[in-house]
């Protein structure tokens, strides 16, 4: 088998006296679709955040597409800038707040980074960006600022925002968590054409569905590890551990 | 910074601040008692401090140990000058003379110069003894004695300086005291580019030294002993201007200004007038110039 | 009473002398608009520095921090004698900057304003701090996900919504800022404070300083009035509730 897209080694991330990754490895493919379910505190946002850099480990080894992603300065140990530029670029996030920029249209919000951070000229970024909007289904809502799209279009925004740099890997954190559940369709629908296209995703969530349906592995997360990971059908349908078990009788009792 | 060094660090200044205002109030000397004239007098002054008790009986040998309270603006050397509690200067001492001849002792006040003929006109104190032009427009609001003193005013400049006098002036940068009659005579014959009045006499000399302005037009003796004082700088003109100083009371008070002008006459007579010029100007009075002019002031 | 309104209400010498006062009266206002630019893009300045992270730049975050509180914990009147007493005679600053005659305006304007920045910049610096403190985390984690470094997201992102924040208590300091140029007029500017204690001492009466109150108030007062609008409406804002702002 080729190497992993994406390999966590042994990562251990502190929060001043608490630490909320004790040790996660993982193993992501080119293409694969990674949903990690858990508790709340369990570390599955803390997890995506270590990848891309907004709260390096302090312990373990990040491989992306071979280089280990830690030896930069977003890790603290004070090299040259060159890692965290090659993280961002090519690992996308949306969030569950969206965190849109409101005082920019929709199109401006996707434009923003491929024009300041990727240099690229103003009417190449917006044809890209139309482009983009128009295959989440938001072609004609261009110029309309974040406060007057509902929920569901804002996160669908903020997924074509991300994928304006064109990212190699696109993280999750619980996008329709915040969302009206009439709204929740049409951002997962997004979501799984996405994963149709091949791209590689990690995705937290507590959508069993989509996790069931799009997800080609299913990572359970509790107390800051992996406890039980592998296919939808096994860890869901099968799981061998209990706290999976206890975690899943209680979500989908609901 | 962790916000327990800051804090710590907040207080130890906060300490260290308190510690030195303490011990410097203490070593400062706690007796600034009344601001008696530091005059020569080693005679114990009849109106020793705190010691009034006599009822209106006693006329001017008596020791009626009310002050007399004499608004002046301090610093103005070598008229005024010196820290609370032991003022010295012309002023002063003749006033603590002029006083020791009508039996009061005066007390000085500091007070900004612009404000003193209208604070002594409402009588926020009974006199004014501050190196005082007697001018018409001050005449309406206040009384004045019989001069007490000839001034003229001088340009002061930078030693080095190629200003040589009034005519000079043109154009320049041009500083004087807020209120004065140098001001006045700045602003009609010296024709400056700019004119700058100075809260203080010797805000204005600082900023000459520091080459700030060009030069500061002020009354002459007061010239003469910044230039001592300070150095650098030097008096290239004088400027004759028939001003006369007077002690200024408020319109009302027409006793007291009866018995400053007493007072004033008396220690011309007996020879204080000059020890204190001699003492404070380094040359003797101009004593027939005086004369003429007194002579003058009581016709009108 | 009579005298009272004598000495503050005469509105023959307030007549007299009103385009004297006027006149500078507009150099309150000019030393002001000065300022008051300088200081905006100065406190801007600082309190980017402030935040900007990284350890390299602990020196100069710290230095920001110290100069900010030292400098607002200085009367301005102080600041201002220091620098016009003292600058003048540090003679290895060449004449020019030393005692400043720059754009027809002589060093008195340019070490009241160099005072004003100082001192009013530490206090925007701290306005601007509020308004990006305001804004809410998600926003710099977007953007530094999306690539950008801490100094682009501050430019593109951070700042053009913190300085929607501020309006209130920005114009709360310039309001006071315009008042405190009076305190030039210690080091003998010809602003409108001076030229009415001339006229005191001129005329004996202080009806021009009544005059020069009344063209502050003419100004402070509606920015007074304005302020509390901005206020007023930046809390209809939050109650009403325009983004989903989910906890």
């Amino acid at each position: 088998m080729a190497e992993p897209q994406l390999r966590l080694k042994n990562v251990h991330k502190r929060f001043g006296k608490l630490e909320v990754l004790k040790g996660v490895d993982l193993d992501v493919d080119k293409g694969e679709v990674i949903c990690i379910l858990g508790p709340s505190g369990s570390g599955k946002s803390t997890l995506l955040r270590c990848v891309n850099l907004l709260a390096p480990p302090e312990e373990g080894e990040i491989f992306l597409e071979g280089q280990d992603i830690c030896k930069g300065p977003g890790s603290g140990t004070g090299e040259s800038s060159w890692n965290l530029d090659f993280v961002r670029q090519r690992v996308g996030m949306v969030f569950q707040q969206f965190n849109l920029f409101p005082h920019k249209t929709a199109l401006e919000n996707v434009t923003l980074a491929p024009v300041t951070v990727l240099g690229k000229s103003k009417s190449e970024a917006e044809e890209k960006g139309r482009a983009l909007l128009e295959r989440v289904g938001l072609g004609n809502r261009l110029g309309q600022y974040p406060e007057t799209l509902s929920g569901g279009q804002q996160q669908r925004v903020a997924i074509a925002r991300a994928l304006a740099m064109e990212p190699h890997v696109m993280l999750f954190d619980e996008v329709t968590s915040a969302l009206d559940p009439e709204l929740v369709k049409e951002v997962l629908d997004t979501m799984r054409e996405l994963a149709e296209e091949g791209m590689t995703m990690l995705v937290v969530t507590h959508e069993i569905g989509f996790a069931r349906e799009v997800g080609d592995q299913v990572v359970f997360m509790d107390g800051g590890v992996v406890v039980e990971q592998g296919d939808p059908k096994s860890v869901l349908d099968n799981p061998r551990e209990e706290r999976t078990q206890k975690f899943l009788g209680l979500v989908l009792e609901r | 910074m962790s916000s327990k060094t800051r804090l710590a660090a907040f207080l130890a200044v906060l300490l260290v601040g308190a510690v030195s205002i303490v011990v410097a109030g203490c070593g400062g000397g706690g007796s600034s008692s009344s601001n008696t004239t530091a005059s020569e007098s080693e005679e114990g002054t009849e109106a020793a401090g705190g010691a009034g008790e006599e009822e209106a009986g006693g006329e001017e040998e008596a020791a009626t140990a009310e002050k007399l309270t004499v608004g002046s603006d301090i610093p103005y050397p070598p008229f005024e000058q010196g820290k609370k509690g032991s003022y010295t200067g012309f002023d002063v001492e003749l006033m603590g003379a002029i006083g020791k001849e009508i039996g009061r002792e005066p007390e000085f006040i500091d007070s900004s110069f612009e404000t003193i003929f209208r604070d002594v006109a409402q009588e926020k104190f009974e006199a004014v003894m501050s190196a005082a032009t007697i001018t018409p427009e001050r005449e309406e609001v206040v009384t004045f004695s019989l001069p007490y003193y000839l001034s003229e005013q001088a340009i002061l400049v930078k030693e080095g300086s190629e200003i040589t006098g009034l005519s000079d002036l043109k154009g320049k940068t041009v500083a004087a005291q807020q209120g004065t009659t140098g001001l006045e005579l700045a602003k009609e014959k010296a024709e400056a580019g700019e004119l700058r009045p100075y809260p203080e006499g010797p805000d204005a000399d600082n900023a000459l030294k520091a080459g700030v302005v060009e030069a500061v037009i002020i009354d002459a003796p007061v010239a003469k002993q910044q230039a001592e004082e300070l150095g650098g700088i030097e008096i290239v003109e004088k400027v004759p201007t028939e001003e006369t100083y007077g002690i200024a009371v408020a319109k009302s008070n027409t006793e007291l200004i009866e018995q400053i002008n007493e007072g004033l006459k008396k220690t011309i007579e007996d020879g204080s007038y000059t020890k204190v010029y001699e003492k404070w100007f380094k040359e003797a009075p101009p004593l027939e110039g005086l004369e003429t002019a007194m002579k003058e002031a009581e016709s009108k | 009473m009579k005298v009272f309104f004598e000495q503050y209400f005469d509105f023959h010498i307030m007549g007299e002398h009103f385009g004297e006062v006027l006149e500078a009266f507009f150099q309150n206002l000019l030393i002001f608009l000065v300022a008051a630019i300088i200081a905006l893009i100065w406190g801007l300045v600082l309190a980017v520095i402030r935040q900007t992270p990284g350890k390299g730049l602990l020196p100069l975050r710290f230095l920001t921090i110290a100069y900010i509180d030292v400098l607002r914990a200085i009367p301005l009147l102080i600041i201002i004698l220091i620098i016009s007493g003292g600058v003048p005679f540090i003679t290895f600053i060449p004449k020019d900057i030393r005692i400043p005659e720059w754009f027809g305006k002589s060093d008195p304007f340019w070490y009241g304003v160099a005072g004003l920045v100082f001192v009013y910049g530490a206090y925007m610096a701290e306005v601007y701090r509020a308004g990006i403190e305001a804004v809410p985390k998600g926003q710099m984690e977007a953007a530094r996900s999306l690539g950008m470094s801490h100094l682009q997201a501050m430019r593109h992102i951070i700042i053009p919504q913190a300085v929607t924040k501020i309006p209130a208590p920005m114009l709360n300091e310039l309001i006071s800022l315009l008042k405190d140029t009076t305190l030039v007029s210690v080091i003998a500017f010809g602003e409108s404070t001076l030229v009415s204690r001339e006229i005191l001492a001129e005329r004996l009466n202080s009806s021009a300083l009544i005059l020069t109150a009344f063209f502050f108030l003419v100004i402070c007062l509606p920015g007074a009035r304005l302020v509390d609008i901005l206020i007023k409406r930046n809390q209809a804002k939050i109650t009403r509730g325009a983004h989903i702002e989910v906890a």
